[in-house]
């Protein structure tokens, strides 16, 4: 039960002090990483899209990438930051629920499935052809992207609704 | 709270009681699952309208997606901001049937109508005259216009995130 300790050991910190005396901390960042998730999810979506055919298609693909890709690492930044102050205010309660399990894996499996791309197919995404179909390989990615961080987002709010866990 | 008066006077109040009476709010309320489900739906769409509106706002701004004008980028991207509102209207009525009178009370729930409204008055008026225009709008223009979409959409954001966290007494 490593992950447990470590679980435990987080709750034990000043910072899960902190954050549970504010009244304040909680809902505000909790705010601010609903955001975070929205401007991630909200911008690979666009990218999601255009790798399925669905939008964009006068654009190529590269050229959508350069352009939403920072505004993703942005709201990856923010939903990151928030996230860890989130989970090390209730760290023992995050190990028992299963909505944030699941949601923990969804993160690593879109990280994968980025990385994938990024590492494989990508490396020839400026000699595709703009009015093509992109490479099948290039549109499986852009639809597992889209389940995921759909996924992420439910499991997201379904740890809300996790036994014994009262946000209201 | 200090609304709250004159919205009764307005007769809303036992509107809103009738709504969250009605079968589809009691069934609504009774289930944790439907709620949450509706929830996420509404996320989901929230995702999309500023996903989309954030690219199209940036492109105003002079940082959007290389060498395409913004009308351009506008016409791909409208269309999702479309679907994105679209979901978020059909569950957002559907959650509120749920718990009409604690929405009533709070103020919260009036402060995101009132933006709501603004911002789609906003969204399919000037914003779209903005976006759509060719030749582009001015400079000036176009960055005041971005600046108002998201400070508008956010906030309408922001107000729908206080009507969880801002319960009535």
């Amino acid at each position: 039960m490593f992950l447990l300790s470590i679980c435990q050991w987080v709750d034990s910190t000043r910072l899960n002090t902190v954050m549970r005396q504010s009244n304040w901390a909680f809902p505000t960042l909790d705010t601010v990483h609903t955001l975070g998730i929205v401007l991630v999810a909200g911008t690979i979506m666009l990218v999601d899209f255009r790798l399925l055919g669905l939008g964009l298609r006068s654009v190529p693909v590269v050229t959508v990438v350069a352009r939403v890709v920072p505004a993703t690492l942005w709201g990856f930044g923010l939903m990151f930051v928030t996230g860890g102050l989130l989970f090390s205010s209730e760290a023992v309660k995050m190990y028992h629920s299963p909505a944030f399990r699941i949601k923990l894996l969804l993160l690593a499996l879109a990280g994968l499935n980025a990385l994938i791309f990024h590492r494989t197919i990508y490396r020839d995404a400026a000699s595709w052809d703009p009015d093509a179909r992109v490479p099948t390989r290039a549109r499986l990615a852009g639809l597992l992207s889209l389940v995921f961080w759909i996924g992420i987002i439910a499991a997201g709010r379904a740890i809300a609704y996790a036994p014994g866990y009262d946000l209201g | 709270m200090t609304l709250s008066p004159f919205l009764w006077a307005a007769g809303l109040l036992p509107a809103f009681e009738w709504l969250q009476h009605t079968y589809l709010g009691d069934t609504i309320r009774h289930s944790a699952a439907l709620i949450a489900t509706l929830e996420i739906i509404h996320l989901i769409g929230l995702t999309l309208l500023l996903g989309t509106l954030l690219m199209v706002d940036l492109s105003l701004l002079g940082l959007g997606i290389d060498r395409q004008p913004v009308s351009s980028v506008a016409r791909e991207l409208n269309r999702f901001t479309a679907i994105g509102l679209a979901i978020m209207l059909m569950s957002g009525p559907l959650l509120l049937c749920s718990e009409a009178v604690k929405c009533y009370k709070t103020p919260a729930f009036w402060v995101k109508m009132a933006l709501l409204a603004m911002a789609i008055t906003f969204q399919f008026t000037i914003h779209r005259r903005a976006t759509l225009a060719e030749p582009p709008v001015e400079r000036s223009r176009a960055t005041l216009v971005a600046i108002w979409s998201l400070v508008l959409w956010t906030g309408v954001a922001l107000a729908g995130k206080g009507i969880a966290i801002f319960q009535p007494a």
